[in-house]
C-alpha cells in the first residue's frame, strides 16, 4: 500500500530545496515531477545513470546480425547464379545489416525506455497532480505513517502551494 | 561561441545565441495556452482541409481510372517507363528528410532554432513518407499485387535479389517510416499527457490517457526519456543519410547516361534536406502568421534555417556543376551528349527551371534582409519545391529518353492521370497534416518549456535548459 505526501510547488528552487531536505533526513522514497526535464531536480535526486543504452546495444547487435543473416540465407536458399560472382557478398548486404540494425536498435531503445520508466501505466496512480504537466513542480514522498507529519511540515516550509496526503 | 559586440554598438539580430531565446514567452502556462489554442479549428483550417480533400478526390479518381483502363493511360512511352510516379516518389521521400534532420541531427548539434519547428517537421516527415510509399504501388499498375514488392522468399518464382537497389530501397524506406513515426510518437507522449490533464470531456480524456501511456512527468520518466531520445537521434542521424543514399542507388546502379555516377548519394541527400526545409517553410510560415506564433518561430529561427537552406543549395548547385564537369572530363561520348541534350536540347526547359529554382534564386539568401523576410522565404520555398520536383524529372526522364542507342531515343509527355495523381499526393499529404494540427500539439510543449526560464523563489541568472 502506497502512503505518502504530495506537495505542489510553483518555483523550481523551492522544489529542489524540499527534495534535498527530504533526502537528507532519509524520509522515504522521493519522486519529483516537472513539466519539462530539469537537471536541477536530477541533481537533487541523485539517480543512477539510465541503463537504456544496454537495450540499445543488444537491439542494435541483434538487428545487424539478423539483417546480414536474412540476406545471406535468402541468397543461398534461392541462389541467383551469375558467372564469376559470389552468391552472397557482404558489401551490398551491409545495407540490410545497417537498416535492420537501426530498426531493431531504435525499437528496443523505446522498449527499454518504456520498461524502465514503468509505462504504459494504465491503472490509477497516487502522488500525481495534473498541474505537474503544465506549470507546476511536484514532490511525492512515500513514507511510513509516523513520518507523514514531518514530511508535510518540510513541504510547507519550503513553499508548497498545496500539500495533501494520499494512499 | 558568442560574437563579441561593443557595448555602444546596436546588437546584431543574428548573434550566435539568439536562436535559442524566446523573450516574449514568459512562463510555462503561456506555452500551453498559446500552442494548444491551435487545436481549435478556424475557417482557414476548414478551407484548407476542403481544398486538400478536393485534390485527394482528384487523385483517387485518377488512380481508379488507371486501375480500370490499365497503365497505358499514364504517359509512359518506351523506353521511358519511369515517369511522374517515380519522380513524385523521390520528391516525397526527399521532403521527408528535413523532419529527421531537424529533430535528430540538429538535436545532436544542439541547434536551438529547431525547438519550435521540429514537431511540424517530424509530422511532415511521416506524412511525406506515407505519401511516397503509395507511388511504387501506383507505378506497378496492378496495386493488388503490391506484396510482390516485399522481398521475402516465395514460391512464385520471384526470387528476391538482395543485390538489387530496389530491394535495398524497400528496407530503407520501411525502416525510415518506422523510425520517424516512432520518433514522432515518443516525442509526443509528454505533450499528450498535457492534453490529457487539461481535457474535461471524459471520453477524450480516456483516449488521451491511453495514448500518453500514463505518463506522469516524473524525474524517473524524464531521465529514461532523455536517454532514449538521445539514442533515437543518434540512430536517426545516419539513417537520414542512408535512406536517400539508397534511393539514389536506384539510379546510380543503372548503366544509363546521367545516372551511373558516384556523386549521387551526397547529391541526393543534400537535395532532400534542401527540399525538406523548403516544405517546412511552406507549412510553418503561414502557421506562425495565422495562429499568432511569431514569438515562437522568430525571425532568428527563420534566419538560421535560411542559412541551412543556402548551404544545401550551394551543395546541390556544386553537384550539378560537377555532373557537367565529369561528363566533359570523363570523355565518354554518351555522357557528354546526354548532358548537352539535358541543358540545351530536348529537355532545356526542365533543366533551366531546376537550375533557376535550386541554384540561382536561393543565392538571395546571402542577404540578411531577405533571410529575415518571411514573405520572401515562403515565396522562395514554393520555387524550391517546384525546382526540386523538376530536379527529379530531369534525373529520371532525360536519361531514359536519351539512352546509349540512338534508335531508343524517345520523348515523354505526362497525361492528365499523371497530373491528377501528383495533385492527389499533395491533397493526401496536406489532409493528414491538417488533421494532425487539429488533434495534437504542432510545437513541442515540453521542449519549448526547457528554454523558458523556470519560476524561481530567488532571482537567478538563468542560462536556459541545456
Amino acid at each position: 500500500m502506497h502512503r505518502g505526501m504530495v506537495g505542489v510547488f510553483a518555483e523550481l528552487d523551492s522544489t529542489v530545496e524540499a527534495i534535498e531536505e527530504l533526502k537528507h533526513r532519509k524520509l522515504g522514497d522521493v519522486t519529483a515531477y516537472s513539466p519539462t526535464p530539469r537537471h536541477e531536480l536530477e541533481h537533487a535526486i541523485h539517480p543512477p545513470m539510465s541503463p537504456v543504452r544496454k537495450f540499445t546495444l543488444v537491439g542494435a547487435l541483434s538487428g545487424v546480425c539478423f539483417g546480414y543473416w536474412l540476406a545471406i540465407w535468402g541468397s543461398n536458399y534461392w541462389p541467383l547464379v551469375v558467372g564469376g560472382k559470389a552468391i552472397s557478398t557482404w558489401i551490398p548486404y551491409t545495407v540490410f545489416g545497417f537498416e535492420v540494425m537501426v530498426m531493431v536498435g531504435a525499437l528496443s531503445t523505446v522498449f527499454g525506455m518504456f520498461y524502465l520508466a514503468g509505462i504504459p501505466r494504465l491503472t490509477k496512480t497516487v502522488g500525481y497532480d495534473p498541474r505537474f504537466s503544465s506549470g507546476h513542480y511536484g514532490v511525492w514522498c512515500e513514507c511510513a505513517p509516523e513520518q507523514l507529519a514531518e514530511v508535510e511540515s518540510i513541504l510547507r516550509r519550503h513553499g508548497a502551494v498545496e500539500v495533501r496526503g494520499e494512499r | 561561441m558568442a560574437t563579441l559586440v561593443h557595448p555602444d554598438e546596436p546588437r546584431r539580430p543574428n548573434i550566435a545565441s539568439a536562436d535559442i531565446q524566446l523573450p516574449a514567452v514568459k512562463d510555462y502556462e503561456q506555452v500551453d495556452r498559446e500552442i494548444l489554442a491551435i487545436l481549435h479549428p478556424t475557417k482557414a483550417w476548414f478551407g484548407g482541409l476542403l481544398i486538400a480533400l478536393a485534390c485527394l478526390a482528384l487523385g483517387i479518381f485518377s488512380w481508379g481510372y488507371q486501375i480500370h483502363q490499365g497503365l497505358g493511360v499514364a504517359g509512359y512511352n518506351p523506353p521511358v517507363m519511369w515517369g511522374v510516379y517515380i519522380i513524385t516518389f523521390v520528391f516525397w521521400v526527399g521532403i521527408g528528410h528535413a523532419g529527421t534532420l531537424i529533430s535528430a541531427i540538429l538535436y545532436l548539434f544542439r541547434a536551438g532554432f529547431r525547438t519550435t519547428i521540429y514537431r511540424a517537421a517530424e509530422a511532415m516527415t511521416v506524412f511525406a513518407v506515407m505519401t511516397a510509399g503509395l507511388f511504387p504501388i501506383i507505378h506497378i499498375g496492378r496495386p493488388w499485387k503490391f506484396f510482390w514488392l516485399i522481398p521475402y522468399p516465395n514460391w512464385r518464382l520471384l526470387w528476391p535479389n538482395f543485390k538489387s537497389p530496389l530491394v535495398w530501397d524497400v528496407f530503407a524506406i520501411t525502416t525510415y517510416l518506422t523510425i520517424s513515426t516512432t520518433f514522432l510518437f515518443v516525442g509526443l507522449i509528454p505533450d499528450i499527457a498535457v492534453l490529457r490533464d487539461r481535457e474535461t470531456n471524459p471520453l477524450r480524456k480516456r483516449i488521451l490517457a491511453l495514448l500518453s501511456f500514463g505518463w506522469r512527468n516524473s524525474e524517473r520518466e524524464w531521465r529514461h526519456f532523455a536517454r532514449a531520445y538521445l539514442f533515437l537521434a543518434a540512430f536517426s542521424t545516419p539513417l537520414v543519410l542512408s535512406v536517400h543514399s539508397v534511393v539514389s542507388f536506384d539510379f546510380a546502379m543503372g548503366i544509363v547516361p546521367g545516372w551511373h555516377t558516384t556523386i549521387f548519394p551526397p547529391y541526393f541527400v543534400a537535395g532532400a534536406i534542401f527540399s525538406g526545409f523548403a516544405m517546412v517553410w511552406t507549412i510553418i510560415i503561414p502557421m506562425r502568421r495565422w495562429f499568432g506564433l511569431r514569438h515562437y518561430v522568430t525571425l532568428n529561427h527563420l534566419d538560421a534555417s535560411a542559412k541551412m537552406v543556402l548551404f544545401t543549395s550551394l551543395v546541390v548547385g556544386l553537384a550539378y556543376l560537377i555532373e557537367f564537369f565529369i561528363a566533359w572530363y570523363g570523355g565518354v561520348q554518351f555522357e557528354q551528349d546526354y548532358f548537352w541534350n539535358r541543358v540545351f536540347g530536348q529537355w532545356w526547359w526542365a533543366a533551366w527551371i531546376m537550375l533557376t529554382c535550386n541554384m540561382i534564386l536561393p543565392l538571395s539568401l546571402f542577404s540578411q534582409k531577405l533571410r529575415r523576410n518571411p514573405t520572401w522565404l515562403w515565396i522562395l520555398s514554393i520555387f524550391i519545391n517546384i525546382g526540386m520536383w523538376f530536379e527529379r524529372f530531369v534525373i529520371v526522364v532525360p536519361s531514359l529518353s536519351h539512352d546509349v542507342e540512338p534508335w531508343q531515343w524517345s520523348t515523354y509527355v505526362p497525361t492528365w492521370v499523371d497530373y491528377g495523381l501528383l495533385i492527389g499526393s499533395f491533397g493526401w499529404f496536406f489532409m493528414w497534416f491538417l488533421l494532425f494540427v487539429r488533434q495534437l500539439p504542432v510545437m513541442a510543449l515540453a521542449e519549448i518549456k526547457e528554454i523558458v526560464p523556470p519560476k524561481m523563489k530567488k532571482a537567478h541568472h538563468h542560462h536556459g535548459g541545456h
